[in-house]
């Protein structure tokens, strides 16, 4: 699955959540429970959708995901991670 | 006229149908229906991230206390003091101030359950504080003695206990203009919801943005390897406050939406520009303190500068949290990036041999029975 963010693009592996998939990457994304309840790392969703294995518990709005607990359910375009290198 | 307060309301209603505050007040403590399932999902997070404050130990802290130099015992104990400050308000007053005013019982029992984690951090204090120094009075007396303290115990409490008179009020007499003891009073249940949202507007900035002030001291000690007993604690603490924000956040925004109350909406709009000055009060308030807690000089990794612009880059994600703009332009980096390695809680270890994820306590017992579970058993 392919996410583009506002610097660069980058595939999605199997295996990750799309907070994780941000980090490996560089980008900067802020995060505490890394498991949906805290709305640390909520960012706001430009293009596409995602889904949760299961519903997270932190007040999420309908244009906002929390990558910590999210996959892209098709391609997405999400504009307010910047790289680390471009801070 | 609203209904008045009983523990136990005898009429008839149907709870699916009660606002969050100021409908009738909860009668069956039952969950099998719920207007908002979140809060009933809130509370049993919060009961599989049970602890005990005596499950960590913090004898090596005494040693470490001993050895810091004077600026930084300064640090350590007035930020312990403010944290205890902080529990001792919230340990009590959502109870006192908002359990009269609920309408639904899973509210009313995450408000409750809330308050009770708040506890739970008051008493890990005295244990932290009881191992560290000879006299805890020495401690504790100082938060109502110290100025520094003071000053922000009346900010954060004045909502509460405005809010809390005013409810007595209308308890009491209802809309209307009123005159007691000689003076008119004018009391409405439009200024009674718009002390109950900014009163809530007041404790998510406490949740928010000044616990986690603290939190960044207490593991700026931890990320030099000292205080670690300490820093175990706060971070089962942290992970307890990331729980109640949300859930601040979640009453905030229905407030908000006025699906559950549309008066609700109206006075959410009617506080915006005082919950602005609201956030700005505190992200300066907490500043100051900054200034007071480096005053004699400033640790590795943290001083004034430092906090001060964290306190902004985290007054502005909060603000946009409840659908308010920041206001601090500049802020949009965290200048201590090393704290979300200590806020991460999914996975808080308490003692070496126990690692408490925070699906823990629930579906620890195996209940699965195959038929060759019973192979070798005869009769």
């Amino acid at each position: 699955m392919q996410v583009f963010t506002r610097d660069t693009f980058f595939e999605l592996g199997e295996e990750e959540t799309l907070l994780e998939g941000l980090e490996r990457t560089g980008h900067h994304v802020e995060y505490q429970c890394r498991s949906g309840y805290c709305g640390a790392c909520r960012i706001k969703l430009k293009v596409g959708s995602v889904v949760y294995s299961t519903a997270p518990l932190a007040f999420v709005k309908r244009d906002e995901i929390l990558p910590c607990c999210c996959r892209p359910a098709e391609q997405i375009v999400i504009d307010d991670v910047p790289l680390k290198s471009k801070l | 006229m609203k209904m008045k307060y009983s523990t136990f309301s005898q009429t008839d209603n149907d709870q699916m149908r009660e606002p969050m505050f100021f409908g009738q007040p909860v009668n069956v403590a039952r969950y099998d229906q719920q207007k908002y399932p979140i809060f009933e999902k809130l509370i049993e997070k919060q009961l599989s991230f049970f602890w005990r404050p005596e499950e960590v130990d913090v004898s090596q802290d005494r040693i470490d206390f001993r050895n810091l130099p004077d600026h930084e015992k300064h640090i350590f104990l007035s930020n312990l003091k403010y944290q205890t400050l902080l529990d001792s308000i919230q340990g009590r007053s959502p109870n006192v101030a908002f359990l009269p005013l609920v309408s639904i019982p899973e509210l009313e029992t995450w408000i409750e359950t809330w308050s009770f984690s708040e506890t739970i951090h008051s008493r890990s204090y005295t244990h932290i504080i009881r191992n560290i120094v000879n006299d805890p009075a020495v401690v504790f007396d100082d938060i109502v003695r110290n100025q520094h303290i003071i000053e922000r115990a009346g900010d954060i409490s004045n909502y509460y206990d405005d809010l809390i008179q005013y409810g007595n009020l209308y308890n009491q007499f209802g809309d209307g203009s009123h005159q007691l003891n000689g003076q008119t009073v004018n009391v409405s249940l439009f200024e009674l919801k718009k002390k109950l949202y900014l009163c809530m507007m007041s404790v998510n900035v406490l949740e928010a943005i000044r616990f986690y002030v603290s939190f960044a001291c207490s593991f700026a000690f931890a990320e030099r390897r000292l205080m670690e007993g300490n820093a175990k604690i706060i971070r089962l603490i942290a992970r307890d406050e990331a729980l109640h924000l949300t859930g601040t956040q979640h009453i905030l925004n229905i407030m908000q939406e006025g699906e559950d109350d549309p008066q609700m909406a109206e006075v959410a709009q009617a506080c915006r520009a005082q919950s602005v000055e609201l956030f700005r009060h505190a992200a300066e308030q907490e500043k100051r303190w900054a200034e007071y807690l480096f005053k004699d000089g400033s640790m590795i990794g943290l001083n004034y500068n430092i906090l001060s612009q964290y306190v902004e880059y985290i007054t502005n994600l909060r603000m946009s949290a409840v659908g308010l703009e920041p206001i601090f332009p500049g802020a949009s980096q965290n200048p201590i990036p090393w704290i979300n390695a200590w806020l991460v809680s999914d996975n808080v270890q308490v003692a070496p041999q126990e690692v408490e994820v925070s699906s823990y306590l629930v579906g620890q017992i195996d209940a699965e029975v195959s038929v060759e579970d019973l192979g070798d058993f005869e009769l």
